[in-house]
């Protein structure tokens, strides 16, 4: 793996013209992953908290046309519609936010390949950065991550003191962009960068994702699911924050008389309507067996069918929960 | 790129009343070039939209051995079965599909095959019946038994009548007790009932059974006493789904998705299942 070093002033520059050439370039705000326009406001800073949400919106996005329609008298034309071809680049992405794509894809792509997510995730490029914020709701390093994992970045950053960052060049797809840009960079000092990045402390694992996946599949039925159902508010807050979520709706909405759109919208196995038949059956009738179905996707259905844990362990959905039901804790009791 | 939320265009031929809720669409792609091409095995669902207010999930109900018109039959519940229920022959639809399994018909040849139905639980059967029925020669046995709450309730009554008339099947109609009226000719009592009296074999014979899960319930213990094992028991699932694809999340049973691994299972596959569907 190629090292290189670029200094802050460099990065400012480098993002200034990732700007000027046209792409997108996505960096953590205050709050949430934003676009920016002006490259000298951009913070990369370690110990920030995660954003509310994660940046799948960015290759899913919470609401998105699939095809335009226009309605004659006996007749309907079908105009399509697709994701934006431009380069999209996110720079100062957390561990815990990288290793989406990952997983996501197996989903998007495991029979039909819904191309709406895939054309722009081809189009991204990740910069992932080292993480050095820890609070009680993290948990990377369970569900086989870390502050300092590579995994679903192109381009990984490290802080080698106040003034430079080594960067190290993870994928081809990285190498080719950054190549670009090479006049902003030096050679790099892997012997540095592997000792900033081994001192960085891990939060602790608080549980073994094996042990929890076979007590899962053993505990189908059990009154835990009651407890958290009693608790929760339905409001699907949780699926809306995390990085991997991905159920979503059709719903056509209608503009004019003749026109209108059919949109994908995200939607959330946590709301009662979601298994709702037409006919008044619901599979998933109260709260208990939503949460359950939560807990169960995230950690044995998905990975029996896609070999990965449906969870980074960033924690969004516990800190944003309006009743503090934390999965971290629910998780970690999942054993006898 | 290749989008596939992306419908197919067909144009309404022909609509039947089943019954007052019940309607059948004889429908026909528009393009002639995907006409010419689309295909599809008995078994397998689709998405049936109406532009403006969304698309809904029936089973194909026409044979795959007819492929003049693809059918599909809904009973009115929702936004969309009441839009659709308010087009008129001529109007277009959004067709997407096939999407699921089917019923393992090729490897079920030279056996028996028991059908039981009730109520709209007949429309992903009769396409099952159609298919056997044009591959006759190749199964032995062929027994029908559907049930519906009244006479009122029976679908697909041309049908039926076609069955009854054919020697080489054994048709059985019955209405619930308290559904029948003067002159009717067939039996009365509930499908199990019905398929304790008639007993079917079970050497040799696959069963596939549809209809609402209350019928579905009590038929199951029958057709164990009668020696069915669980391998040659098959049933179609109907859980609510929106993309057909395996990607939207709604229809998953467990691990499983309906939509993909789906809808057909056979019942050694479903007591695997979780109770969730």
């Amino acid at each position: 793996m190629e090292e290189k070093i670029i200094s802050k002033q460099n990065l400012v520059k480098l993002c200034a013209d990732i700007i000027g050439g046209g792409h997108i370039l996505i960096a953590p705000g205050k709050t949430e992953y934003v676009v920016t326009q002006d490259a000298s406001q951009i913070v990369l800073d370690t110990q920030s908290k995660p954003t509310k949400a994660s940046y799948k919106t960015f290759v899913f996005p919470k609401a998105e046309p699939v095809l335009y329609y226009k309605r004659g008298k006996n007749d309907v034309q079908i105009l399509d519609a697709g994701p934006e071809q431009k380069k999209t680049v996110i720079i100062g992405a957390k561990p815990c936010d990288t290793n989406s794509f990952n997983i996501l894809s197996k989903v998007f792509n495991w029979d039909y390949k819904d191309d709406f997510y895939n054309y722009r995730v081809k189009n991204f490029i990740v910069i992932g950065m080292m993480c050095e914020f820890s609070d009680r709701y993290c948990f990377c390093t369970s569900v086989g991550s870390s502050p300092v994992s590579e995994k679903g970045s192109d381009i990984f950053l490290i802080p080698l003191d106040a003034d430079n960052f080594a960067v190290r060049i993870v994928t081809d797809k990285g190498k080719e962009f950054i190549d670009a840009y090479s006049k902003y960079l030096t050679d790099g000092n892997p012997s540095k960068s592997k000792e900033v990045s081994e001192k960085v402390k891990h939060p602790e694992v608080a549980f073994d994702s094996k042990q929890v996946h076979d007590w899962l599949a053993k505990n189908f039925e059990h009154p835990k699911w009651d407890g958290v159902g009693d608790m929760c508010l339905s409001c699907a807050q949780c699926a809306f924050v995390c990085p991997v979520c991905h159920c979503f709706d059709i719903v056509d909405e209608d503009y004019s008389y003749t026109e209108g759109r059919r949109m994908k919208n995200w939607d959330g196995c946590q709301f009662g309507h979601f298994t709702l038949h037409a006919s008044g059956h619901n599979p998933r009738d109260i709260q208990g067996k939503r949460y359950r179905q939560r807990v169960n996707h995230k950690f044995k259905y998905y990975v029996d069918k896609f070999g990965e844990i449906l969870c980074t362990g960033c924690g969004r959905c516990s800190r944003g929960c309006a009743v503090s039901i934390d999965i971290k804790e629910i998780v970690a009791n999942c054993k006898d | 790129m290749e989008n596939i939320y992306k419908p197919y265009l067909a144009e309404i031929k022909e609509i039947i009343d089943e019954t007052p809720d019940t309607k059948t669409f004889r429908l026909q792609l528009k393009d002639p070039e995907v006409a010419k091409t689309f295909n599809f095995k008995a078994g397998q669902f689709a998405e049936y939209g109406v532009f403006g207010e969304g698309e809904s999930t029936f089973c194909i109900a026409s044979s795959p051995t007819r492929p003049e018109m693809i059918e599909c039959s809904f009973k009115v519940y929702g936004k969309v079965t009441q839009a659709l229920r308010r087009l008129n022959e001529g109007d277009t639809i959004g067709f997407r599909g096939p999407y699921g399994n089917w019923f393992p018909l090729e490897e079920q040849k030279g056996k028996n095959v028991v059908f039981i139905a009730g109520g709209i639980g007949l429309a992903p059967v009769r396409c099952v019946i159609d298919n056997v029925l044009d591959w006759r020669k190749d199964y032995k046995d062929i027994t029908i038994i559907y049930g519906a709450r009244s006479i009122g309730d029976l679908v697909y009554k041309y049908k039926l009548k076609e069955w009854r008339d054919r020697p080489d099947v054994k048709t059985i109609i019955t209405v619930d007790p308290g559904g029948e009226s003067d002159g009717w000719d067939g039996e009365v009592g509930f499908v199990p009932t019905i398929v304790e009296k008639i007993a079917p074999k079970a050497e040799n014979t696959i069963a596939v059974i549809c209809g609402p899960p209350v019928m579905i319930k009590f038929t199951m213990p029958v057709l164990k006493k009668l020696g069915f094992s669980d391998e040659n028991i098959f049933t179609t699932l109907e859980n609510r789904m929106k993309c057909g694809l395996g990607k939207c999340g709604r229809c998953n049973v467990g691990g499983v998705y309906v939509c993909k691994d789906g809808p057909v299972f056979n019942y050694a596959q479903l007591k695997e299942l979780p109770d969730e569907f």
